[in-house]
């Protein structure tokens, strides 16, 4: 509960003033969702052309070298993408500090999580026995 | 007819006439806090003599007892009483209740006095036809608001939002002798945004704006950000983009759009702003 | 918390209790709700590369996962939801550009996206089953 504060009107509504930002997070969500379209394409149709084929054959495809770009631009976008639109539904409903711990473990996910998807993309492309 | 059963809206004062939810899903009082829950107020019954009869179910609320508000039923005796929401309002107050309290003005949705939320949507009431609400119909003060009393929303904020977007014309070139000049393409660039009543259905009705009202502008306030910025008089287009640059303040809008789905008065809040962030994106390359 | 401060604290009116949901509205929280389903979906794809980096063993399992019956009526959801996100996406993508803000042209592109995300939902499935099993 806040205490309640003797603040004229257009104290309250001007705050701490205009932070001068936001263009940069709203010009990156477009832009990772313009990428997003052919990409998340493109992994759809893969998956339904190999909707019921073997390891193999499915390890053929992975391990190819335009998919593993592919893949791996996939991951990049994706997490990117995520990670901006996470951000706004955060700030939209988380209120106080718990604002600050629910962006700081999204973020973490959103930066982990494609450097495994990456590694595990090499690890196919390169027929490693996987380092994870 | 603006009761209409198309799926394609076409201009904002259309109301369907059937819905599949009247409202969210979600519990009534899902959110509230103690002292804003609304409570089932009283009956008040049509006179004896009536014979066609509507129901009207009105959020009231009064300051001076400590009591929550309430939603009262108030049955009004149509063939006594004008065509649109307001004189229902008017009537219930002459006839019913001299305590009603609601604001109004022009009673033809010039003042934007009489704005409040009619079966689910904001609108004015002295435009909206009785005809075209439901039975009984919901009138509840403007979505959002510190209410003063009943039908009553103090605006104070909202207005303070208005003052941030300094709307008057600012030069530093001296005035000229006579009138400034502008192109008549340039005047036409203000048609659409110089309309605006303020009446604040639509900050009202923005999901945006009830979240993070305290720091998003809301679309009427942009709305006339945008007016003067496409302004060909005006100076200070760096200065207002400074300002208006900031997550909260105009990114926060969505393009929810129900802003421009309730306007009273058919102007396009939502495109105001999607011009605003243009202009922003413009500037930064 | 006092979200909207005035100079008394008065009770604040409703607002999601009592607007009507409209087209506008609905299609915004479903790009809300995809979008956040979806980001589960992104943690399910990297689990999926990791099985088939660590071998056909781990592949396989993963691949017993997903067709069970359960997974299968909830990738059929994640299916939708993610033509969902995209047509909606694509239909900020215009707004951003402003363009299509006649409320005329608001309704019949969310009902275009709304019909196109089925549709295409319906395809997905119907060409991975058919593949599915002439392979
Ligand atoms: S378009 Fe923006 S301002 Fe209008 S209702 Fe939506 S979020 Fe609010
Ligand atoms: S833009 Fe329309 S709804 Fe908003 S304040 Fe102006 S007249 Fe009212
Ligand atoms: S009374 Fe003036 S707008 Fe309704």
């Amino acid at each position: 509960m806040d205490r309640y504060r003797f603040l004229s009107p257009l104290s309250r509504a001007s705050g701490l003033g205009s932070a001068k930002a936001g263009f940069t997070h709203w010009w990156a969500e477009r832009i990772t969702a313009i990428a997003l379209v052919p990409l998340t394409v493109w992994f759809a149709a893969s998956l339904i052309a190999h909707s019921g084929s073997d390891y193999q054959a499915f390890i053929a495809w992975a391990g190819a070298p335009v998919t593993t770009v592919l893949m791996i631009l996939l991951l990049l976008g994706l997490f990117w993408h995520m990670a901006l639109g996470l951000q706004v539904v955060i700030e939209d409903y988380v209120h106080g500090e718990a604002k600050l711990w629910a962006l700081l473990a999204m973020r973490f996910l959103c930066v982990g999580l494609p450097i495994v998807g990456i590694l595990a993309a090499l690890s196919i492309a390169f027929g490693k026995s996987a380092p994870l | 007819m603006v009761k209409t059963d198309a799926l394609i809206i076409e201009s904002s004062d259309q109301v369907p006439r059937r819905t599949l939810f009247k409202r969210f899903p979600i519990p009534r009082n899902f959110g509230v806090s103690p002292g804003s829950s609304v409570e089932r107020g009283r009956n008040w019954p049509a006179p004896a003599n009536a014979t066609r009869i509507k129901a009207f179910d009105i959020y009231r609320y009064d300051p001076d007892q400590k009591k929550n508000p309430r939603l009262d039923t108030f049955e009004v005796d149509l063939d006594d009483c004008g065509p649109m929401v307001l004189d229902a309002l008017i009537w219930i107050k002459s006839r019913v209740d001299p305590t009603l309290t609601f604001r109004r003005s022009c009673r033809e949705g010039v003042c934007g006095s009489c704005a409040m939320n009619i079966d689910g949507g904001n609108w004015l009431a002295c435009t909206r036809f009785i005809e075209e609400t439901q039975t009984p119909a919901r009138i509840y003060p403007l979505a959002n608001m510190r209410i003063i009393k009943d039908l009553v929303p103090d605006l104070t904020h909202v207005f303070a939002q208005y003052e941030m977007v300094e709307p008057w014309l600012q030069s530093k070139t001296a005035a000229p002798e006579r009138e400034r000049l502008q192109a008549p393409e340039d005047r036409a660039a203000l048609d659409g945004y110089y309309e605006c009543i303020l009446c604040f259905c639509c900050t009202s009705g923005c999901p945006s704006h009830w979240w993070n009202g305290d720091r998003f502008l809301g679309p009427a306030a942009l709305l006339q950000a945008w007016r003067w910025l496409t302004d060909s008089r005006d100076e200070a287009a760096g200065d207002r983009l400074d300002k208006l640059e900031d997550p909260f303040r105009l990114y926060r809008c969505h393009t929810i759009l129900n802003c421009t789905r309730t306007c009273p008065k058919g102007l396009n809040p939502g495109k105001a702003i999607a011009e605003i962030k243009k202009l922003v994106a413009k500037r930064h390359g | 918390m006092d979200r909207i401060s005035s100079t008394r604290p008065r009770p604040l009116s409703p607002n999601i209790q009592i607007y009507r949901p409209q087209l506008t509205s609905v299609l915004s929280i479903a790009n809300r709700i995809t979008g956040v389903a979806l980001s589960v979906c992104a943690i399910g794809l990297v689990g999926w590369l990791v099985a088939a980096a660590r071998g056909p063993r781990a592949y396989s399992w993963f691949q017993g996962v997903i067709g069970a019956w359960p997974v299968q009526i909830l990738l059929l959801i994640a299916t939708f939801a993610f033509f969902l996100h995209l047509c909606g996406g694509i239909r900020h993508l215009v707004w951003d550009s402003v363009r299509g803000f006649e409320l005329r042209q608001i309704y019949s592109s969310g009902w275009a996206v709304v019909a196109a995300s089925v549709l295409l939902t319906l395809a997905t499935w119907f060409l991975s089953l058919t593949i599915g099993r002439v392979v």
